[in-house]
Protein backbone atom coordinates (compact mmCIF):
# COMPACT_ATOMS: atom_id res chain seq x y z
CA UNK A 1 0.00 0.00 0.00
CA UNK A 2 1.03 3.87 -0.74
CA UNK A 3 1.55 6.14 2.43
CA UNK A 4 -0.42 8.85 3.33
CA UNK A 5 2.34 11.46 3.33
CA UNK A 6 3.67 12.99 0.35
CA UNK A 7 7.20 13.88 0.02
CA UNK A 8 7.91 16.14 3.02
CA UNK A 9 5.94 13.55 5.44
CA UNK A 10 2.84 15.70 6.08
CA UNK A 11 -0.22 13.89 5.23
CA UNK A 12 -2.46 14.39 2.25
CA UNK A 13 -5.88 14.80 2.74
CA UNK A 14 -7.25 12.53 0.12
CA UNK A 15 -10.42 11.00 0.01
CA UNK A 16 -9.37 7.61 1.44
CA UNK A 17 -7.20 9.50 4.04
CA UNK A 18 -10.14 11.33 5.23
CA UNK A 19 -12.67 8.48 4.80
CA UNK A 20 -10.67 6.57 7.37
CA UNK A 21 -10.26 9.08 9.77
CA UNK A 22 -13.62 10.20 9.46
CA UNK A 23 -14.72 9.09 13.56
CA UNK A 24 -11.68 10.85 14.25
CA UNK A 25 -12.67 13.87 12.98
CA UNK A 26 -16.24 13.55 13.53
CA UNK A 27 -15.54 13.17 17.15
CA UNK A 28 -12.27 16.21 17.71
CA UNK A 29 -13.17 18.28 15.10
CA UNK A 30 -16.62 18.85 16.02
CA UNK A 31 -17.14 21.81 17.12
CA UNK A 32 -15.60 23.74 14.38
CA UNK A 33 -17.89 21.62 12.20
CA UNK A 34 -20.45 22.55 13.74
CA UNK A 35 -19.52 26.20 14.10
CA UNK A 36 -19.07 26.05 10.03
CA UNK A 37 -21.72 24.50 9.32
CA UNK A 38 -23.93 26.82 11.54
CA UNK A 39 -22.44 29.54 9.40
CA UNK A 40 -23.45 28.58 6.31
CA UNK A 41 -27.06 27.84 7.33
CA UNK A 42 -27.68 31.42 8.25
CA UNK A 43 -25.22 32.86 4.89
CA UNK A 44 -24.45 30.65 2.16
CA UNK A 45 -21.96 33.01 0.62
CA UNK A 46 -18.47 31.54 0.73
CA UNK A 47 -16.42 34.95 1.65
CA UNK A 48 -18.27 35.11 4.82
CA UNK A 49 -17.32 31.70 6.54
CA UNK A 50 -13.94 31.95 5.46
CA UNK A 51 -12.31 31.77 8.78
CA UNK A 52 -14.53 29.42 10.17
CA UNK A 53 -13.59 27.06 6.92
CA UNK A 54 -9.57 27.74 7.92
CA UNK A 55 -10.58 26.68 11.93
CA UNK A 56 -11.55 23.53 10.64
CA UNK A 57 -9.16 23.05 7.64
CA UNK A 58 -6.22 23.37 10.41
CA UNK A 59 -8.17 21.40 13.14
CA UNK A 60 -8.14 18.31 10.21
CA UNK A 61 -4.69 18.55 9.11
CA UNK A 62 -3.70 18.75 12.66
CA UNK A 63 -5.50 16.18 13.34
CA UNK A 64 -4.23 13.54 10.71
CA UNK A 65 -0.69 14.71 11.29
CA UNK A 66 -1.23 13.32 14.87
CA UNK A 67 -2.45 10.21 13.43
CA UNK A 68 0.40 9.99 11.12
CA UNK A 69 2.63 10.80 13.80
CA UNK A 70 1.33 8.01 16.26
CA UNK A 71 0.33 5.53 14.24
CA UNK A 72 1.69 6.13 10.82
CA UNK A 73 1.48 2.06 9.90
CA UNK A 74 -2.12 1.28 10.64
CA UNK A 75 -3.30 4.44 9.32
CA UNK A 76 -1.72 3.78 5.71
CA UNK A 77 -2.84 0.28 5.59
CA UNK A 78 -6.40 1.40 6.61
CA UNK A 79 -6.20 4.53 3.99
CA UNK A 80 -4.67 1.84 1.14
CA UNK A 81 -7.32 -0.43 1.79
CA UNK A 82 -10.21 2.68 1.32
CA UNK A 83 -8.74 3.60 -1.79
CA UNK A 84 -8.31 -0.07 -3.06
CA UNK A 85 -12.04 -0.56 -2.12
CA UNK A 86 -13.43 3.18 -2.99
CA UNK A 87 -14.38 4.10 0.74
CA UNK A 88 -16.35 1.25 1.39
CA UNK A 89 -16.19 0.07 5.07
CA UNK A 90 -17.57 -2.97 4.81
CA UNK A 91 -14.39 -4.43 2.78
CA UNK A 92 -12.13 -2.53 5.57
CA UNK A 93 -13.30 -4.28 9.12
CA UNK A 94 -9.67 -5.97 9.85
CA UNK A 95 -7.43 -2.29 9.09
CA UNK A 96 -10.31 -0.71 10.88
CA UNK A 97 -9.97 -2.49 13.54
CA UNK A 98 -6.30 -2.63 13.91
CA UNK A 99 -6.68 1.26 13.28
CA UNK A 100 -8.81 1.59 16.36
CA UNK A 101 -6.75 -0.06 18.28
CA UNK A 102 -3.35 1.84 17.88
CA UNK A 103 -5.16 5.04 17.86
CA UNK A 104 -8.61 5.04 19.79
CA UNK A 105 -10.75 8.10 19.70
CA UNK A 106 -11.33 10.14 22.70
CA UNK B 1 -52.25 -69.23 -50.04
CA UNK B 2 -55.70 -67.86 -50.51
CA UNK B 3 -57.80 -67.53 -47.27
CA UNK B 4 -60.07 -70.85 -47.76
CA UNK B 5 -56.87 -72.86 -47.96
CA UNK B 6 -56.14 -71.29 -44.74
CA UNK B 7 -59.18 -71.57 -42.83
CA UNK B 8 -60.26 -74.88 -44.74
CA UNK B 9 -62.94 -77.01 -42.57
CA UNK B 10 -63.54 -79.71 -44.29
CA UNK B 11 -66.74 -80.17 -45.52
CA UNK B 12 -67.80 -76.45 -46.33
CA UNK B 13 -70.13 -75.74 -49.15
CA UNK B 14 -68.51 -72.06 -50.01
CA UNK B 15 -66.10 -68.82 -48.60
CA UNK B 16 -69.40 -68.07 -45.86
CA UNK B 17 -68.72 -71.03 -44.02
CA UNK B 18 -65.25 -70.34 -43.31
CA UNK B 19 -64.45 -70.72 -38.83
CA UNK B 20 -63.55 -67.49 -37.79
CA UNK B 21 -60.07 -66.82 -37.54
CA UNK B 22 -59.66 -63.63 -34.70
CA UNK B 23 -57.55 -62.50 -32.03
CA UNK B 24 -59.22 -62.88 -28.94
CA UNK B 25 -59.22 -63.31 -25.15
CA UNK B 26 -58.26 -66.36 -23.44
CA UNK B 27 -60.27 -69.00 -22.74
CA UNK B 28 -61.97 -67.57 -19.29
CA UNK B 29 -61.27 -63.86 -20.08
CA UNK B 30 -58.55 -61.77 -18.76
CA UNK B 31 -57.69 -60.88 -14.89
CA UNK B 32 -59.94 -57.61 -13.97
CA UNK B 33 -58.56 -54.79 -13.83
CA UNK B 34 -59.34 -51.93 -11.29
CA UNK B 35 -59.54 -48.83 -12.62
CA UNK B 36 -61.91 -46.82 -9.68
CA UNK B 37 -59.81 -43.78 -8.43
CA UNK B 38 -58.51 -44.38 -4.72
CA UNK B 39 -57.03 -40.91 -3.74
CA UNK B 40 -55.71 -41.34 -0.32
CA UNK B 41 -57.77 -39.03 2.54
CA UNK B 42 -54.63 -38.21 4.61
CA UNK B 43 -51.98 -36.12 4.87
CA UNK B 44 -51.99 -32.39 6.19
CA UNK B 45 -55.05 -30.80 7.09
CA UNK B 46 -55.77 -27.21 5.78
CA UNK B 47 -55.37 -25.38 9.48
CA UNK B 48 -52.03 -27.13 9.53
CA UNK B 49 -51.26 -25.45 6.18
CA UNK B 50 -52.32 -22.27 6.68
CA UNK B 51 -50.04 -22.35 9.85
CA UNK B 52 -46.87 -23.89 7.96
CA UNK B 53 -47.27 -21.26 5.44
CA UNK B 54 -47.69 -18.56 8.00
CA UNK B 55 -45.21 -19.33 9.50
CA UNK B 56 -42.50 -19.75 7.09
CA UNK B 57 -43.60 -16.53 5.43
CA UNK B 58 -42.96 -14.56 9.07
CA UNK B 59 -39.80 -15.85 10.02
CA UNK B 60 -38.76 -14.82 6.09
CA UNK B 61 -39.98 -11.41 7.11
CA UNK B 62 -38.59 -11.38 10.24
CA UNK B 63 -34.93 -12.00 8.37
CA UNK B 64 -35.13 -9.48 6.04
CA UNK B 65 -36.51 -7.29 9.02
CA UNK B 66 -33.04 -8.30 10.54
CA UNK B 67 -30.42 -7.96 7.25
CA UNK B 68 -32.86 -4.57 6.65
CA UNK B 69 -31.05 -3.47 10.06
CA UNK B 70 -28.21 -4.50 9.58
CA UNK B 71 -27.79 -2.63 5.87
CA UNK B 72 -29.35 0.45 7.67
CA UNK B 73 -26.47 0.49 10.19
CA UNK B 74 -23.57 -0.14 7.59
CA UNK B 75 -25.18 3.18 5.35
CA UNK B 76 -25.81 4.98 8.92
CA UNK B 77 -21.90 4.45 9.19
CA UNK B 78 -20.97 5.44 5.90
CA UNK B 79 -23.25 8.48 6.20
CA UNK B 80 -21.94 9.77 9.30
CA UNK B 81 -18.37 9.59 7.92
CA UNK B 82 -19.54 11.63 4.88
CA UNK B 83 -21.18 14.16 7.81
CA UNK B 84 -18.03 14.25 9.51
CA UNK B 85 -15.95 15.18 6.41
CA UNK B 86 -18.70 17.46 5.01
CA UNK B 87 -17.36 20.82 6.57
CA UNK B 88 -13.68 19.85 5.14
CA UNK B 89 -14.37 19.99 1.31
CA UNK B 90 -16.64 22.72 1.89
CA UNK B 91 -14.28 24.97 3.46
CA UNK B 92 -11.55 23.86 0.55
CA UNK B 93 -13.90 24.63 -2.09
CA UNK B 94 -14.75 27.87 -0.36
CA UNK B 95 -11.50 28.90 -0.67
CA UNK B 96 -11.08 28.46 -4.35
CA UNK B 97 -14.02 29.52 -5.22
CA UNK B 98 -13.03 33.13 -3.48
CA UNK B 99 -10.23 33.31 -5.67
CA UNK B 100 -11.88 32.48 -8.85
CA UNK B 101 -14.72 35.12 -8.07
CA UNK B 102 -12.27 37.86 -7.08
CA UNK B 103 -10.36 37.51 -10.68
CA UNK B 104 -13.50 37.10 -12.14
CA UNK B 105 -14.74 40.38 -10.56
CA UNK B 106 -11.52 41.93 -11.81
CA UNK B 107 -12.28 40.85 -15.05
CA UNK B 108 -15.29 42.17 -15.23
CA UNK B 109 -14.07 45.60 -13.88
CA UNK B 110 -11.89 45.36 -16.67
CA UNK B 111 -14.22 44.62 -19.42
CA UNK B 112 -16.94 47.18 -18.55
CA UNK B 113 -15.01 50.30 -17.08
CA UNK B 114 -15.78 52.56 -19.83
CA UNK B 115 -19.96 51.87 -19.40
CA UNK B 116 -21.00 54.92 -17.28
CA UNK B 117 -23.61 52.84 -14.42
CA UNK B 118 -21.99 49.98 -14.04
CA UNK B 119 -21.64 48.85 -10.58
CA UNK B 120 -18.80 46.35 -10.92
CA UNK B 121 -19.56 43.15 -9.13
CA UNK B 122 -22.55 42.11 -7.68
CA UNK B 123 -25.58 42.72 -9.50
CA UNK B 124 -27.54 39.56 -9.32
CA UNK B 125 -30.79 39.50 -7.78
CA UNK B 126 -32.87 41.67 -5.60
CA UNK B 127 -33.91 39.12 -2.79
CA UNK B 128 -30.72 39.98 -0.64
CA UNK B 129 -29.50 36.26 -0.33
CA UNK B 130 -26.39 34.97 -2.28
CA UNK B 131 -26.58 32.60 -5.09
CA UNK B 132 -24.35 30.84 -6.63
CA UNK B 133 -23.24 32.18 -10.13
CA UNK B 134 -25.88 30.62 -12.38
CA UNK B 135 -23.17 30.55 -15.58
CA UNK B 136 -24.50 26.63 -16.52
CA UNK B 137 -21.03 25.89 -16.08
CA UNK B 138 -19.62 24.29 -12.78
CA UNK B 139 -15.89 24.66 -13.03
CA UNK B 140 -14.57 27.03 -16.16
CA UNK B 141 -11.07 26.44 -16.13
CA UNK B 142 -11.75 22.95 -16.15
CA UNK B 143 -14.02 23.17 -18.97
Amino acid sequence: MGSTGDAVGEPVPTSAVLMAAAKHIGTRCRNENLALLKCKKDDPNPEKCLDKGRQVTQCVLHLLRDLHQNCSKELDSYAGCMYYHTNEFEFCRKEQKEFEKACPFP
Amino acid sequence: MTEASIRNKPGMASVKDMPLLQDGPPPGGFAPVRFARRIPNKGPSAIAIFLATFGAFSWGMYQVGKGNKIRRALKEEKYAARRAILPTLQAEEDERFVKEWKKYLEEEARIMKDVPGWKVGENVYNSGRWMPPATGELRPDIW
